[in-house]
């Protein structure tokens, strides 16, 4: 005698019992019932990556209001959307970044260019100029509080975070006191003698200052002693500075060799990590307050966006009514970047470019967590790899990426040859890195 | 300052860190409570990926621990554990989803002959509900060919003069009933039974659900064979022309014409899991096409005589296919090694008639010729067996009457125990038990119960998901594989010669070879070379292999001998007793050292291997 079975399926387990019920799903996890699965899900990472691109639309909108091209940006610590922008004209307008209004409008701040801004506690703004005067102002009044004379133009101002002691830049970085019209102290590297391009108080350790220069150094001073502690000559001048938010010891600089650097102050010796990416000077920069990315802009009027463990392949934000960038800012939520340039306008642009503003239910989310997830996975496939990796260029900027990366094709061909044909061991290869500082005084 | 480097300094650094609070996060604590009020809405509930709690176990897999890198550490590390992960999962769905039964013949012992039970026994003993499938219908459109949705539900039938029909199984509601009025060769479904296609006399057409003609497809001309792609979304057909067209029914282009240059051909099939089509032709080969390749992948030469039939095995990922031709033999073939057939029979009808031959899912052969369909089981099919003879039949049906001959179709229906025979009188659907696979998936639309909104959700899907027709190939696995190492061979710099290939500065090296030269290769995963591991057997007495710097510094150049010495600064063309002397004793040496590593290697001295010429051997005198 046999047994015999016939497949049947239960009609009631796979159709939904009620109407308005959802239909009951049934899955079968063989491969076999799967096929092509690789190909189709590369497919649907060819059209996430696709889709990113095509959703990238970063330019969120221009705060006007200056007739001449913006100096410097500086943020409010404490406060989301407000963001003070300084001109060469010397007006200065505190805009509200979410209504895109004017909290307040300084015409005449300075005589000539504004050449440093930053908040100081109860939404008090602090700006200096070329005609060597610091003015403290209060939001609400036109007229300022209070009136620093100094003897020489300043290029930089900051404030200490929870104190009343600010440091300027100018042939000399001086640290004074709100309530004290002179200096209280004259900070200088005893051989120098430059001209100070930026100052920053560390965030975390806030008697440590770090200034740029025109000499090619990069100097750190502690403001209890009183003196310059550490310097660093480079290959090329830097142009702005900015520290860490969440790494105290990290210090990023922007080049005027096209390069970004940023720099453990531990081991001064070389850059922790090189940025490449610009094709002329970089003329300012800034971190996100999370630490993992920065914000850079250059002469090459481009603004890029970086990753702090990636060197390379920046987002790239362009317009073409945009000029040459001076000043940029990652506002404190993180989600924007502000960049100041010589056309007079202050740009908002998203953080990631393809973010969505507005709500995102969770199924959205999930949808583009799922779709980076499968970018990440296939970025290896060369078309897919190609499609998230290609940035539009302006023309211009490309031609001066091919003619760079021509330069220094043949500086290394030069130098392989070189090798080659000097004595074996003679002549090591010295590592990109160690190129960067020229000598570490202190 | 100092403070502060000071406290960075006191800090760890960043990884070394987050693993610390990772594994005291890891840790079972008294505190964690598994709440089952969660547990039960989290499946319903979908969260992003961010949102969603950390996996709870971590396990441990491979640390890399030999790659220099951090960064190419820590993600292939991380590539590990979520692989782990995820495997984990997968079996613990394995686990928790449920398993449909499949059909089966249980024979109480070996000799049963499970061959000779009819439908009606079969009818009986599963149930009246499974007897439902055994259905025969009577038509008069001449013999028929049939065709099912690849859920199994809706079944498509055309007969040679030109009746058309589509309907549903489950229901028995007929979509449409055409009557074309001229001879029709074959019918497929497009991606679901919303469209068919029909090989008509002179072009195909394709019709929608309610038998509206909506193409004239006028590149297909006079077609005998049609087939669907459904992941790629192409439609194919070949016709006495010998022309295989591929059309793409997402965009309506043509994709490509291959000229087959063997005649008019009226066999084709497609394998599931790599999308290539597979021609029988007059001549007796077999050909292998994909659309981005204008010749034959693989060209066989599987019968003495014209194909009748060739269907390819889903059971096995496409690794097997049956051929049947007029020469009267079926042949079982292994897709991956072309070196004639696995198995092979002569049908027992002889030549006569045109049989045909079908996989089911799970890998019953249905064998259709003369008056009567034959079922084998998958094991004994393939499997090769000297001299050839019958496999041991599972289950046979033979046709009510000689007047339903010929048999021109065999369908196996997706997901139940159906076989539907197309014949001279109409269809006849019969029970066969096992040929289904039990479990349906609904992701990818092999869903008997498939609603109408699953199924607009999935052909949108499908139409995001389409596959370019240029990526069918062979090997499905190519797509997301490792590329072939390449064949280039690349000299680097600072080697003597002076080929092109050594001016390749280093720089401008692949990666691999960069750190190969400089020494940083990662040499662990190369297996050992042969002559390595016989020099280490050889002396074996000493307690540690060589460092290669030691190996190479003690390595004898053959020149230091000073018997050696002595024989290189005489001259070759003088005889000289004392050096003749020497160059023996230095073989006679030479031939010590072998045997003592010959007999440190195998025990004992072998004897000499004896030679046929040893025969011609002078012995030498005593």
């Amino acid at each position: 005698m046999v047994k015999i079975s016939v497949l049947q399926h239960d009609p009631s387990s796979h159709t939904a019992t009620r109407p308005g019920d959802p239909t009951p799903v049934s899955r079968n996890l063989d491969p076999l019932m799967h096929p092509f699965s690789r190909a189709r899900e590369r497919t649907r990472a060819l059209n996430a990556a696709k889709m990113d691109r095509m959703f990238a639309k970063p330019f969120v909108g221009a705060l006007e209001g200056h007739v001449d091209a913006v100096e410097v940006l500086a943020k409010q610590g404490d406060s989301i959307s407000t963001v003070a922008s300084g001109s060469w004209d010397g007006g200065v307008i505190v805009h509200n970044l979410s209504q895109r209004t004017h909290i307040a409008r300084l015409p005449q701040a300075h005589k000539g260019k504004v050449t440093g801004l930053c908040f100081a506690e109860d939404s008090r703004l602090l700006s200096c100029g070329v005609d060597r005067n610091v003015k403290l102002w209060r939001l609400d009044s036109d007229e300022p509080i209070n009136v620093f004379p100094g003897k020489f133009a300043f290029n930089s101002i900051d404030h200490q975070r929870s104190s009343s002691l600010f440091a300027t830049a100018s042939t000399l970085v001086q640290v004074w006191d709100e309530n004290k019209s002179a200096p209280i102290s004259n900070l200088t590297f005893p051989t120098s003698t430059e001209t100070i391009s930026s100052v920053r108080f560390n965030l975390s350790e806030a008697s440590i200052l770090a200034s740029v220069g025109s000499d090619r150094t990069f100097t750190l001073y502690d403001i209890r002693t009183g003196k310059a502690e550490r310097r660093v000559v480079m290959q090329m001048r830097a142009n702005a500075l900015s520290w860490s938010p969440t790494f105290p010891t990290n210090i990023l600089l922007a080049s005027e060799d096209h390069n970004l650097y940023t720099f453990d102050i531990r081991r001064l010796g070389a850059p922790s990590l090189i940025y490449k990416g610009h094709v002329a000077a970089v003329m300012s920069c800034d971190w996100s307050p999370t630490g993992t990315e920065f914000v850079s802009g250059g002469w090459d009027r481009t603004v890029r966006i970086w990753q702090t463990d990636q060197g390379h392949s920046p987002e790239v934000y362009h317009t073409k009514r945009m000029q040459r960038v001076t000043s940029t800012l990652f506002t404190t939520d993180a989600r924007f970047v502000l960049s100041g340039s010589d056309d007079g306008n202050v740009r908002i642009w998203k953080g990631k470019a393809s973010e969505r503003l507005g709500i995102v239910t969770a199924r959205e989310r999930a949808a583009l967590e799922y779709r980076s997830s499968l970018v990440n996975r296939w970025k290896m496939d060369k078309e897919v790899g190609k499609v998230a990796r290609t940035r539009h260029l302006p023309k211009p900027v490309y031609a001066a990426h091919k003619l760079k990366h021509t330069m220094l094709e043949s500086r290394r061909v030069k130098e392989e040859r070189r090798r080659k044909h000097t004595r074996a061991g003679e002549s090591k290869p010295k590592p990109e890195r160690k190129k960067v500082v020229l000598a570490e005084q202190s | 300052m100092d403070a502060l480097i000071a406290q960075a300094d006191a800090l760890q650094s960043h990884s070394k860190k987050r693993k610390r609070s990772h594994r005291s996060d890891s840790q079972p604590g008294p505190s964690r409570v598994s709440d089952k009020t969660s547990n039960s809405i989290i499946k319903n509930t979908s969260l992003p990926h961010s949102l969603r709690p950390r996996a709870d176990e971590v396990v441990a897999t491979q640390q890399y621990k030999h790659i220099a890198n951090p960064k190419l550490r820590r993600s292939l590390a991380k590539t590990s554990n979520h692989i782990a992960q995820s495997q984990a999962l997968l079996t613990d769905a394995v686990d928790l989803l449920p398993t449909e039964e499949t059909g089966s013949v249980q024979a109480e012992d070996a000799l049963e002959r499970t061959w000779r039970l009819s439908q009606t026994d079969i009818a009986k003993e599963a149930g009246a509900e499974a007897a439902r499938g055994r259905m025969e219908m009577k038509l008069d459109g001449g013999p028929y060919r049939v065709r099912y949705t690849r859920n199994g539900r809706h079944m498509a039938i055309a007969g040679r003069t030109g009746h058309v029909a589509s309907f549903d199984t489950l229901t028995g509601a007929v979509h449409s009933e055409l009557q074309l009025g001229e001879t029709c060769s074959d019918i497929v479904f497009l991606q679901d039974h919303s469209f068919y296609a029909v090989a008509q006399h002179k072009y195909t057409f394709i019709y929608d659900r309610d038998g509206v003609e909506i193409h004239k497809l006028k590149d297909h001309i006079s077609p005998t064979r049609l087939e669907f792609l459904p992941y790629h979304w192409l439609l194919a057909s070949v016709g006495t022309a010998g022309y295989l067209k591929y059309q793409d029914t997402s965009t309506g282009q043509l994709v490509a014409q291959h000229r087959t240059a063997l005649g008019a051909c009226s066999v084709l099939a497609q394998n599931p899991h790599n999308a290539v089509l597979y021609l029988g032709h007059q001549n007796g080969c077999v050909t292998l096409w994909t659309p981005n390749l204008p010749h034959p992948a693989v060209k066989v030469l599987a019968h003495l005589g014209p194909l009748s039939s060739i269907s390819i095995d889903p059971s096995e990922s496409g690794r097997y296919m049956a051929t049947a031709g007029k020469d009267g033999n079926v042949k079982v073939w292994d897709c991956r090694n072309w070196k004639g057939a696995v198995r092979e029979w002569t049908l027992r009808s002889g030549g006569k008639g045109d049989a045909e031959v079908q996989w089911s899912q799970k890998g019953i052969l249905a064998v259709g010729s003369g008056g009567s369909v034959n079922m084998y089981r998958s094991p004994s099919i393939k499997t090769s067996l000297q001299p050839s003879s019958q496999p041991p039949l599972y289950l046979t049906h033979p046709l009510p009457s000689a007047s339903h001959r010929p048999i021109t179709s065999l369908r196996f229906a997706p997901f139940q125990d159906i076989l539907t025979i197309g014949h001279g009188k109409g269809t006849s659907s019969i029970l066969v038990p096992g040929a289904g696979e039990g479990g349906m998936d609904t992701g990818e639309g092999l869903d008997l119960y498939e609603g109408v909104k699953g199924r607009r959700e999935r052909e949108v899907r499908g139409l995001l998901d389409k596959i370019q027709p240029d990526m069918i190939t062979l090997d499905p696995e190519l797509i997301g594989g490792l590329a072939p190492p390449s064949k280039l061979v690349i000299g680097t710099s600072g080697g003597s010669g002076s080929s092109r290939a050594t001016e390749i500065p280093f720089a401008r090296l692949p990666r691999a070879e960069r750190l190969r030269v400089s020494g940083k290769a990662d040499l662990t995963e190369e297996p050992t070379s042969d002559a390595e591991s016989v020099g280490d057997a050889s002396d074996g007495s000493k307690p540690k292999a060589m460092t290669k710097e030691e190996r190479e510094k003690k390595k004898m150049r053959g020149k230091g001998k000073s018997l050696k010495r002595y024989l290189r600064k005489q001259r070759k063309n003088v005889i000289d007793p004392t050096a003749v002397a020497i160059r023996a004793k230095i073989e006679k040496q030479k031939a010590e050292r072998k045997a003592e590593i010959r007999k440190a290697k195998y025990g004992d001295e072998p004897q000499e291997k004896s030679t046929a010429l040893d025969r011609f051997k002078r012995t030498s005198k005593e």
